[in-house]
């Protein structure tokens, strides 16, 4: 399995984590440059609107020419830097001042209107800003007060360009440190990932890595190790449980058998009839002994110790070679019984656990299905798994039977009931074992069951 | 021919002494690991028969420190547990054989006849002969009397085990595990039938058969009637 990092929590936290620290940052700094801007204009402002004032006064004092010599004093002598003026007429044509033409289209309608002015420097031409106001004195005349933003201008861009530069490096920073926490922690949990499925591929003896960070990791890690220490111990157990139980049930069993063969192997031999009844006896004996071993077998496989010593098995060739066994079978019961399988049908697993599990499934078949029907036993390779199937258009199991079926001691319809009523118990915990799926369906007519068994 | 068993169930090991006994074996019992072990390794037999859970010393520990001194006397492994994984690991100690309890006697005589026979087969034969019946193994060809007989390769198989083992009798289980490798019983009556399709082969229309059906215990390859 590839590490999928995309769709990992820790992954969309940060792609989250990321967002958050760009919109932080963006408002932080946005809002910086906002008030700066606004900083910057307001000063402006107050000082044009000084000015005027100051110039207006003039105007009311000595009319004007006072107006006129004070701005040509202004703009000569101690002027500030960056100072525009100008007075013109009614007409627009210029008065005073140190710009040449009126700026505008006419009167402006913003109290405080921009415009552009070319200048003449050392060695350049070049385009400044202004921001200004204009007044009408009671004259008729238009003064005009403006500065040079230029500087500020240069200032806010500066600020911009900071303020987005800022807004990058933070968003990456923030996306790098992310994607490396999610892919530390993403690593961290594939591992338990990784090895919580080797386990339940039956490496019960496998362990969770402890990194000795004493993180939440760590203890965690510990955490599952005891579970499993636990685990570990009981199936060890439950085997020992289930050997002393199958030794002490097939002790007596055997004693019981090996009684009943010395009777029949007895000279001078037995009264035909009486030899007949042992025969029948013994016949039953092996029944009971069949029956504990299945069921022992399930128990082993329901207690989740694991396949021991698992090996490559070709389902297919298998399934064909047993298709081979019970043909013969199959054709004195008037069934055909046929197989269709693809190469290369590879299982890791247990090939005497699963020639039974097919064994039972092709069993039952001829069980179920009267003279004249057939059974297909099918194997395909799938992406992940191989799928065996095997269908018969006998009496099938109705939609509703289809899980009790499967439990122990289940018998469904009304078949020759010979059986112990486990073969299907069986067959799905040997799926079980190979970490496989058993599923049965209608074949229209008839029962299909289908086992999935991973590669 | 002299066989050990080791058997701590007494009333089991009774039986089994006395059956053998009757059909010609000379037996000796050891009832638990210690004695078995000393038994096994100081004593002259052609075949022991091991249980697998023993007091003392475990059967398959027998086996091991059998063959660790060099001795290759043939051991059949009698046991309880039969999962699939039991016999594999019955079988890697050093055992010959692996049969679980209950069995029924004829089985184990079968088995047992197979092992100490086993010995004096050769594998090397290229051909093999019973009577006017011939199996070239290199060409897969069976003739009968000069008569080609045509088998599929399950049936020749099945022919060249029955061959192998010409005169002793070889039990359904016997078959399953050697000509299928399945190690578990069916319920059906495979063998029965798969047999009877080889006589038909083998014996159609001569007046000696040599396939025979040996009631309760299987089947023999033999040239007498």
């Amino acid at each position: 399995m590839r590490l999928d990092l995309i769709n990992t929590t820790a992954f969309r936290l940060s792609v989250g984590y990321t967002l958050l620290v760009t919109l932080a940052v963006s408002v932080t700094l946005g809002s910086a440059y906002l008030l700066t801007e606004s900083l910057i204009t307001d000063e402006v402002d107050l000082i044009i609107d000084s000015e005027l004032k100051s110039l207006e006064e003039k105007y009311a004092r000595s009319g004007l020419p006072g107006v006129t010599d004070e701005i040509n004093l202004r703009i000569d002598s101690w002027g500030r830097i960056g100072a525009v003026y100008m007075i013109a007429d009614s007409n627009f044509e210029r008065i005073a001042g140190n710009v040449t033409n009126w700026p505008f289209d006419g009167m402006p309608t913003e109290a405080r209107p921009e415009f552009e002015i070319a200048t003449i420097e050392p060695g350049r031409r070049a385009v400044h800003p202004v921001r200004a106001a204009v007044r009408t004195l009671p004259g008729g005349d238009l003064l005009l007060v403006g500065t040079d933003i230029s500087q500020g201008r240069r200032f806010a861009e500066k600020f911009r360009v900071a303020t987005l530069w800022g807004i990058g490096l933070s968003t990456l920073a923030a996306a790098l440190a992310g994607f490396w926490f999610s892919y530390r922690l993403a690593r961290r949990v594939d591992e338990v990932t990784r090895t919580c499925q080797r386990i339940m591929a039956g490496d019960l003896g496998s362990r969770l890595p402890v990194a000795g960070a004493r993180d939440e990791f760590d203890s965690l890690a510990q955490s599952v190790n005891r579970v499993l220490d636990r685990l570990e111990d009981q199936a060890g157990t439950l085997r020992a449980t289930f050997d002393s139980a199958a030794h002490d049930l097939r002790a007596p069993l055997h004693r019981l058998r090996t009684r009943m063969d010395a009777l029949l192997l007895r000279t001078p031999p037995l009264e035909p009839g009486v030899h007949e009844s042992v025969e029948a006896a013994l016949h039953e004996v092996d029944r009971l002994q069949r029956t504990l071993g299945t069921l022992l077998q399930i128990a082993l496989a329901e207690s989740g110790t694991p396949l021991a010593a698992p090996a490559p098995v070709d389902v297919g060739e298998l399934a064909a070679e047993l298709v081979e066994l019970f043909e013969p079978v199959a054709g004195s019961q008037g069934v055909a019984l046929a197989c269709r399988h693809e190469p290369q049908t590879l299982v890791h697993g247990n090939r005497q656990l699963l020639a039974q599990l097919l064994t039972n499934l092709i069993e039952n078949g001829l069980k179920y299905v009267p003279r004249g029907g057939a059974i297909e036993v099918g194997v395909r390779r799938l992406s992940d798994c191989v799928r065996l199937t095997v269908s018969d258009n006998g009496p099938g199991i109705a939609a509703g039977d289809r899980a009790r079926a499967v439990q122990p001691f289940v018998r469904i319809g009304h078949g020759k009931q010979e059986g112990s009523g486990l073969g299907l118990s069986l067959v799905a915990a040997i799926a079980r074992l190979h970490r496989g799926r058993l599923q049965l369906e209608s074949n229209e007519p008839g029962l299909r069951v289908v086992v999935e068994l991973p590669c | 021919m002299h066989v050990l068993l080791i058997e701590d169930d007494t009333e089991a090991a009774r039986f089994l002494v006395k059956g053998l006994r009757e059909s010609g074996y000379s037996v000796d019992h050891a009832a638990d690991g210690r004695e078995g072990l000393f038994r096994a390794t100081e004593g002259q037999f052609d075949l022991v028969v091991t249980d697998r859970m023993l007091p003392h010393i475990d059967g398959l520990a027998i086996i091991e420190l059998m063959r660790r001194k060099g001795i290759a006397t043939p051991v059949l492994v009698l046991s309880a547990l039969g999962s699939v994984d039991d016999r594999i690991r019955g079988l890697k100690a050093g055992g010959d054989d692996y049969l679980t309890k209950p069995f029924a006697f004829a089985e184990l005589l079968a088995r047992i006849e197979a092992l100490l026979r086993r010995r004096s087969s050769s594998p090397q034969t290229t051909r093999l002969r019973v009577e006017d019946l011939e199996f070239d193994l290199l060409a897969r060809r069976v003739t009968r009397g000069g008569r080609e007989v045509e088998l599929t390769a399950r049936e020749l198989k099945l022919l060249e085990f029955l061959m192998r083992r010409a005169g002793q009798v070889v039990t359904r289980t016997m078959l399953l595990e050697g000509v299928w490798d399945l190690h578990f019983d069916p319920q059906s009556n495979l063998i029965d039938v798969h047999i009877s399709r080889l006589r038909q082969a083998i014996d159609r229309g001569t007046d000696h058969p040599l396939i025979h059906t040996v009631r309760g215990s299987g089947y023999v390859l033999r040239s007498d009637a």
